[in-house]
């Protein structure tokens, strides 16, 4: 195992975390309860089932796509630009809705969703962008902390958490500082905590590198597989090529909207 | 789970502070319509006390002298009720009329201690058959007129002629103004409010992506508007009460205007009214502010 004793530490909560929604759902339970072990009865964490998505009427951005994402993968989506990378994440984390096909985020169907459930959903699911969407008048801390204090969680959970994470980031020595004053990789390490504090299921990632110069993007590369590596799927849009051929994970390669490609230990091009 | 009421309340402080400007014209706004509004009752009230003898149809009134014989007395109640132009006739003793007096002059008492029953006049007050027979009720009343044991007579015509000729153009302008108003403070609170989620569009953006409830994202921006609305009724409220004292310290010697003072009672009831509408105002605006601009 790979995983220092630091990160062993942020590992039992998911699993505790993930029992306590188990009950209505055995099939999903057993797979949540049980990380590492596989089970017949276990469904993906995340299904598209023929999703089709278009815009303004002939734009087509997902076209009949099929996936499975199993609890713990660390998935790369490629492909161009506008092959429909940011869709399908966006798809997922409901920020828009696809016109044809179903999507299952552990196990259950999001677009028979009541528009109040919603963020529910959202609070298992961590967002890292490009543009690292930090708030630029609060501080690393704050804009951790504020993530937490809008799902409502008590301040003494905020006052220890959000100096762990910070802590796990490599941040424990800029938590007061703005983020005008951090460097690219140092805001988007934020942001990372930002998604993760909640210790949510699944981390979708859009382009997380696309800012960053390669030495700088390896170091975030290794803070999302540790990530990973406590039990959170992670599903990262990229262009990266290096990055995808150095980390040799599930490739999901998209082209004008359909999956052309969907493989195991992959590299960027097929 | 439960909203955070210390965040809200900070949320909310910060945007009001946010804005100032836009704050205090929304706050100015509405207290301005609430004076008006809170005028219109008030006149609305004070035209109801003057016309208090003519409630239930009354059509005229022939009062007695305070000294007025029993026989006296007898004959115009057996006239009356003899005369087929005649429905139903109401005998108002001098302590009913103490009664009257004393409602009326809720709000002064040194008049009430100054009067006692036996120097108010007794009365009938007639109600006719046919309310429409102006002549008839006329030539019926001014029978009265100077006979031994009669004060005067007097007739709703008149006074409700008076009173709505001296105050129905004054209530109509006054009504069509505060509703003018009503609107505009409600736009300007929807502003303010909109002005708030443009400064605070990060936020809201972050908010909804790591998955803060619709709630908890509208909660604070809609007490914003309900608190700007409070504010301007409290600011109203003080003006109607200034100036339903001034109003009362003008008219209370005045023989027609003083029936028009308006109780404590009343100018409370007023003020409650006052505060409710800031609050529905102030919620109004900010609720339309945050379904147009919010789209959560």
């Amino acid at each position: 195992m790979s995983v220092g004793g630091r990160s062993q530490r942020f590992r039992r909560q998911p699993v505790r975390f993930l029992h306590k929604r188990a009950g209505n759902d055995s099939a999903t339970g057993t797979a949540h309860g049980h990380i590492h072990q596989s089970s017949a009865l276990r469904a993906p964490l995340i299904r598209l089932d023929h999703v089709t998505k278009t815009f303004k009427g002939d734009v087509v951005a997902l076209s009949d796509v099929c996936a499975d994402i199993e609890k713990g993968e660390f998935v790369f989506l490629v492909g161009p630009s506008g092959s429909g990378k940011s869709t399908l994440l966006h798809l997922v984390h409901k920020e828009d809705e696809p016109d044809r096909g179903t999507i299952h985020v552990a196990g259950k169907e999001i677009g028979a969703m009541t528009r109040w459930r919603v963020p529910y959903l959202r609070r298992n699911i961590g967002n890292v962008y490009q543009d690292f969407k930090l708030l630029p008048n609060k501080t690393v801390y704050e804009n951790v902390a504020f993530a937490l204090e809008v799902i409502g969680r008590p301040k003494q959970v905020i006052r220890t958490q959000v100096p762990a994470i910070l802590d796990l980031v490599g941040l424990a020595e800029k938590l007061h500082r703005y983020p005008h004053e951090l460097s690219g990789g140092e805001q988007q390490r934020v942001s990372v905590a930002r998604a993760f504090v909640n210790r949510p299921l699944i981390l979708l990632a859009d382009e997380p590198t696309g800012n960053l110069d390669p030495q700088t993007s390896v170091g975030i590369m290794r803070l999302l597989d540790r990530i990973n590596r406590t039990g959170t799927t992670v599903v990262m849009a990229t262009h990266d090529e290096t990055i995808v051929n150095s980390m040799r994970r599930r490739v999901i390669e998209l082209s004008g909207g359909r999956v052309i490609r969907d493989q195991h230990r992959g590299e960027y091009g097929g | 789970m439960a909203l955070n009421a210390e965040y809200i309340a900070r949320e909310t402080f910060l945007n009001l502070r946010r804005n100032v400007l836009m704050t205090v014209a929304s706050v100015l706004t509405v207290a301005v319509t609430l004076v008006l509004v809170g005028t219109t009752l008030l006149m609305r009230q004070a035209v109801g006390n003057a016309t208090q003898q003519w409630k239930g149809g009354i059509e005229f009134a022939v009062w007695l002298q305070p000294d007025a014989s029993e026989a006296e007395a007898e004959a115009v109640a057996a006239e009356l009720t003899s005369s087929p132009l005649v429905d139903e006739v109401q005998f108002v003793s001098q302590q009913e009329a103490f009664e009257e007096f004393k409602d009326l002059f809720r709000g002064s008492p040194d008049m009430v201690a100054a009067v006692n029953p036996e120097v108010l006049p007794p009365s009938y007050r007639v109600v006719p058959a046919d309310p429409d027979d102006t002549e008839g009720i006329d030539a019926l009343g001014q029978r009265f007129h100077g006979r031994p044991g009669i004060y005067e007579v007097t007739f709703a015509k008149d006074a409700a002629d008076a009173i709505i000729s001296r105050t129905g153009v004054i209530q109509g302008v006054v009504l069509v103004a505060a509703l003018g108003l009503t609107f505009s403070a409600t736009v300007l609170i929807l502003n303010t409010i909109a002005l708030a989620i443009h400064a605070r569009r990060r936020e809201i953006e972050v908010m909804k992506l790591v998955g803060a409830t619709n709630w908890f994202i509208r909660v604070p921006l809609m007490l914003e508007g309900m608190v700007q609305g409070m504010a301007g009724a409290v600011v109203a409220s003080g003006g109607v009460w200034a100036l339903r004292n001034w109003v009362s310290s003008l008219v209370e010697n005045n023989d027609f205007w003083g029936q028009f003072s308006v109780s404590d009672g009343g100018l409370t009831l007023t003020v409650v009214m006052v505060l409710a509408m800031g609050a529905g105002i102030g919620t109004l605006g900010s609720a339309i502010a945050v379904r147009r601009s919010l789209n959560v």
